[in-house]
């Protein structure tokens, strides 16, 4: 091999290794250039530049093919992707295809992906809450997986710190289960929005609180720094915004990091192992496959970040096997992989109100309308399960417009300014339980184009899942009810779990090494240069939407990482 | 005008020209390219006849100025299971030997009347022991009847000139009087 003399070795080495470029990667690499290290960032699918490579952002919905629609063909081929509510025409582009990376389903599982530079954070719903104390201390309070190694005032500096950056828009609530951040102005809610909250306030001292949503609605300098403007409310985020309205990676942590000189970026190239040198004790760098060239690469770092994606850092590690971790990277506990999770989304309800007729809108909201703190078991446990979910509530009025008929009357009802009565609808989060039983591994046989081994993916809802649903269906209809909302509907799906694209844990975070695999730096235990700051480190899923913890934990774990570097201990 | 502007024209002339080969369909078949529903010219044009009489023009343009019959065809070539794409067929077949049987003469050649009654009827044939209309001529006017609204509501000229999409609101207001959206 050419590339082994010297001179190729250094030009392979870097300060710190990145793998992956979406949610969490790119902060580690914003954080790690901003401290002046020389920082590689590895991305296994293509690269995705910030509006240059947004083809459908600006079109017209008359300028798509099928007006949005996935083509049958597509849609028979891709039956796992094509159930993710953003899979349509303007954005297909952006998701993997069912057969492009085969998996294994041990249990129904549909995995949601993105591999582009930018990940999945191009796609995300944007919601940002921070966790409270109700959420890390949850473990140890109910009885399940392992107590989280850092609590609220551990993260909340952390929180302000990429809350500013990222640009979050909400209102201090001054609630203790959802605490308030460093925000921008709130997208208001609606009339309708705005008496629920105060009647199930008065009758239930429950709360519905404007969404906190990645999304500038006033735009602070450092976002103008970014190349970021005021959100435009299109609501066309799943294309890529032109604009920078809302936090990606592609928009904000990636061009930061590329403009500090500091950053490689590498796309087309699969991780297939993390190197560990026995001697040394130490990780000295990753092996990729070039997807173009088919070529096996190596490159090295004194630290290196794992922000594959929860599943697929899990992946990364257990198939980084030596002599010193024959069962993965940092696995001497033999949990890494187990104890994976989800977010329960598989209910919903819809009503009607036929009051505030006098009130529409205008425009779109990007935050979408109402979010409902988890008020279930919050100070105590209330009920015969464990833990509580948080509710999406939102109001809108539609026209009333017919397609009966034929002809001019049908015309003319098309264009009708009658406005229907309020629709209202929410939509359950729920926390789910990590159980050992609740896996992913390595499948024996099968192997991907690049040699490393298909995941083989173990999870399903239990008992807790079914009597937690039971109860955000029980608690909204009375909820609506008592409101006055009428046609009240509940439904319940039977959604895989991964449909929520909150998948969680594998290697999680915990004080004890002979149960979790990081210790509360998100740096493994056994091996003190290698940190996970994605999905895959958390110990518990809470039922808030977990992206501004990844980013958090990501820049906590970097500034960790770097002073360690510093002191000469990494 | 801007040599820009005129590089661009001349690539659409170009690009006009290069099409025309295609425009010298085969004879009998549809005008647009089909890949899963074999549609002959006589049927392009019977789809034409329900769509304009669904959207007719009026003192605003109708189906046929907006070509809402070939959205129609795409649409049922691409976004339609199999099943469906049977049932539009043999569907339109039994429309048309029904028009045939009931006006001795084709869809097109009926009066406004004629053709706007038979659509209601088959629409409000919403009782499944009535048996006038088989199943598959519903799910073929069904599949006309919705496309080519569909195809109506999202074109450039009703989303410019009647009910106005923004691509750029700038904007939302949570507390908006309706009063203020009917004066609009």
């Amino acid at each position: 091999m050419a590339n082994l003399n010297i001179d190729s070795i250094k030009d392979r080495t870097f300060d710190a290794i990145v793998i992956g470029s979406g949610m969490s990667g790119g902060w580690a690499a914003k954080e790690f250039t901003g401290k002046g290290l020389k920082t590689l960032m590895l991305e296994r699918g293509r690269d995705v530049k910030h509006i240059k490579d947004y083809p459908t952002t600006n079109m017209y919905p008359w300028e798509f093919e099928h007006r949005g629609e996935m083509p049958m063909a597509l849609q028979e081929a891709n039956p796992i992707v094509n159930r993710c509510y953003a899979f349509h025409e303007d954005a297909a582009h952006f998701f993997v295809k069912d057969k492009e990376h085969p998996y294994v389903q041990d249990k129904p599982f549909d995995w949601i992906r993105g591999y582009q530079v930018g990940g999945k954070s191009l796609l995300w719903a944007r919601q940002t809450q921070r966790w409270s104390d109700f959420d890390f201390e949850g473990p140890a309070r109910d009885g399940f997986a392992v107590d989280w190694p850092i609590r609220y005032q551990d993260i909340a500096p952390w929180y302000s710190y990429v809350e500013k950056f990222a640009g979050i828009s909400g209102n201090k609530d001054g609630l203790d289960e959802l605490p308030d951040g460093d925000f921008l102005p709130a997208f208001p809610l609606n009339s309708v929005e705005q008496y629920f909250s105060k009647h199930v306030k008065g009758k239930y001292g429950r709360h519905v609180i404007s969404a906190r949503c990645a999304h500038l609605s006033k735009p602070n300098q450092i976002h103008l720094d970014q190349g970021r403007v005021q959100c435009q409310e299109r609501i066309l985020c799943q294309r890529g915004c032109p604009f920078g309205g809302y936090f990606s990676a592609n928009a904000s942590t990636i061009p930061w990091a590329l403009k500090s000189g500091h950053l490689t970026l590498r796309p087309h190239s699969v991780v297939q192992s993390i190197i560990y040198d026995e001697t040394k004790g130490k990780a000295t760098g990753v092996r990729i496959v070039d997807t173009n060239t088919k070529e096996t690469i190596e490159y090295f770092a004194r630290i290196i970040f794992v922000n594959a994606a929860a599943l697929n850092t899990n992946l990364v590690l257990l198939n980084s096997t030596s002599h010193r971790f024959p069962n993965g990277l940092g696995n001497d506990s033999g949990v890494l992989g187990k104890y994976v999770a989800f977010h329960n989304y598989s209910a919903h309800i819809s009503a009607e109100y036929d009051d505030f007729k006098e009130w529409t809108t205008d425009g779109r909201n990007p935050a979408g309308g109402g979010y409902i703190p988890r008020f279930r078991n919050l100070r105590k446990q209330e009920t015969d399960f464990l833990r509580g979910y948080a509710s999406g509530f939102s109001a809108y009025r539609g026209q009333n417009r017919s397609w009966d008929g034929v002809g001019s009357s049908l015309k003319e009802n098309l264009v009708k300014d009658d406005l229907g009565p309020w629709s209202v609808g929410s939509h359950m989060m729920g926390e789910t339980i990590p159980k050992e039983a609740s896996y992913v591994a390595l499948d024996a046989k099968q192997k991907d184009d690049w040699g490393v081994p298909l995941l083989k993916i173990s999870m399903d809802y239990d008992d807790n899942d079914a009597k937690m649903k039971k109860d955000y269906i029980d608690q909204l209809t009375e909820m609506f009810t008592s409101a006055g909302f009428a046609n009240i509907k509940a439904s319940s799906d039977h959604r895989a779990p991964g449909l929520d694209i909150h998948e969680m844990g594998g290697a999680r975070m915990g004080n004890d090494p002979k149960t979790s695999v990081l210790n509360k730096w998100n740096q493994l235990h056994a091996v003190n240069n290698v940190f996970v700051t994605d999905g895959a480190c958390m110990t518990s899923t809470s039922c808030q939407n977990p992206s501004l913890t990844y980013m958090a934990l990501t820049a906590r774990a970097v500034d960790y990482a770097v002073g360690e570097m510093n002191k000469g201990n990494i | 005008m801007h040599r820009r502007t005129v590089i661009k024209n001349l690539a659409l002339i170009i690009g006009g020209a290069a099409l025309l080969p295609s425009c010298l369909q085969e004879k009998g078949k549809a005008s647009i390219g089909l890949k899963n529903v074999d549609v002959s010219a006589d049927q392009e044009k019977l789809i034409g006849d329900i769509a304009e009489t669904i959207i007719p023009k009026t003192n605003t343009p109708g189906a046929k100025d907006l070509q809402l019959h070939l959205f129609v065809l795409k649409m049922v070539d691409d976004c339609y299971t199999k099943k469906d794409q049977q049932d539009f067929m043999t569907g339109m077949g039994q429309f048309n030997d029904l028009i045939n049987k009931r006006y001795g003469r084709v869809f097109g050649d009926c009066d406004t009347k004629q053709r706007e009654q038979t659509l209601l009827s088959i629409e409000q044939n919403k009782d499944p022991k009535i048996t006038t209309y088989s199943t598959e001529l519903k799910i073929f006017y069904g599949i006309v009847k919705n496309q080519t609204i569909n195809g109506y509501t999202t074109s450039k000229y009703f989303m410019t000139k009647q009910v106005v999409y923004e691509l750029v609101p700038g904007r939302y207001n949570a507390f908006y009087p309706v009063k203020m959206k009917q004066a609009v």
